[in-house]
């Protein structure tokens, strides 16, 4: 028994759970959290427009100084801005997938989660597999590979 | 590879990242958390409360930098003056240290130049 945890952008959560249904995974949790990685959180204001959700751009426009995210990006007015820009933002908000599965199970889920989330560009998120001793189901008392079933 | 997971004080919280990244530590992830310890929370007035906010920062590195990466989250989080060695407080935290398997950065995962597996050393920072 494995333990994946997922670390993806906010919009491919979605098609995420529909990739992950359509191979019969069906206990997932979603955390909110923020990261960074390599970039320390450095992202481009082209990165900017696409890969956030609109209250998330809301959200960091309101962060950085009047002008500096271009309109299409946040729906307010702004000066334009090259595309290629970047912007130390620290902390990005990303969601979390924390999936237990049988051993045999890992490579499939792994690669429907890659199929989803690879854009090729920084930021697309990493996945752990750590080692889970046991699992119990709540309102049975079933133990290890069965309470996952 | 193992996986830190650093429950701290959210107020030292802005000092450890700071530190860590002073220390070649760049990647992370940040989690809002709320919990108690074996004091089960605090009582303040006529109020107990079990819930406290706490901060918790979640970082895979190699093995070999799994101690340095451990001593500076404790220097950082304990309060009191760092000068002291010995105690800081009830509340500073826990670091717990678990296994890593594996590790794929989702965006080189099966292309060219970035194989299934990759060097231990690349997969410093968990969310690329």
């Amino acid at each position: 028994m494995k333990q994946i945890i997922a670390i993806v952008r906010d919009d491919r959560v979605e098609d995420t759970k529909e990739a992950l249904e359509a191979i019969g995974v069906r206990g997932v949790t979603f955390l909110y959290v923020t990261g960074r990685g390599e970039q320390k959180g450095r992202v481009s204001a082209r990165e900017l427009g696409g890969s956030l959700n609109r209250n998330m751009r809301m959200q960091l426009a309101s962060a950085l100084p009047a002008g500096v995210l271009p309109d299409s990006a946040t729906g307010v007015t702004g000066s334009p801005l090259n595309q290629d820009t970047e912007f130390a933002l620290g902390f990005l908000p990303k969601r979390m997938l924390i999936l237990i599965a049988c051993d045999n199970e890992i490579n499939r889920i792994v690669q429907a989660i890659v199929n989803v989330n690879q854009t090729g560009c920084h930021g697309d998120g990493r996945i752990f597999i750590c080692p889970m001793i046991s699992a119990i189901r709540v309102r049975t008392g079933e133990q290890g590979d069965k309470a996952l079933s | 590879m193992k996986m830190i997971w650093a429950v701290i004080r959210p107020e030292s919280a802005q000092q450890v990242i700071k530190a860590l990244d002073t220390a070649g530590i760049g990647g992370m992830t940040r989690i809002h958390v709320t919990g108690h310890g074996k004091d089960m929370g605090i009582t303040i007035g006529a109020i107990h409360y079990t819930e406290i906010p706490k901060e918790m920062l979640l970082i895979v590195v190699p093995d070999s930098e799994v101690a340095k990466t451990v001593m500076t989250i404790r220097t950082e989080a304990k309060t009191g003056s760092k000068n002291t060695p010995g105690e800081g407080n009830i509340g500073d935290g826990k670091i717990f240290v678990t296994y890593v398997e594996d590790s794929f950065a989702i965006r080189t995962i099966g292309k060219a130049g970035g194989d299934l597996k990759r060097n231990e050393t690349d997969h410093c920072d968990s969310t690329g």
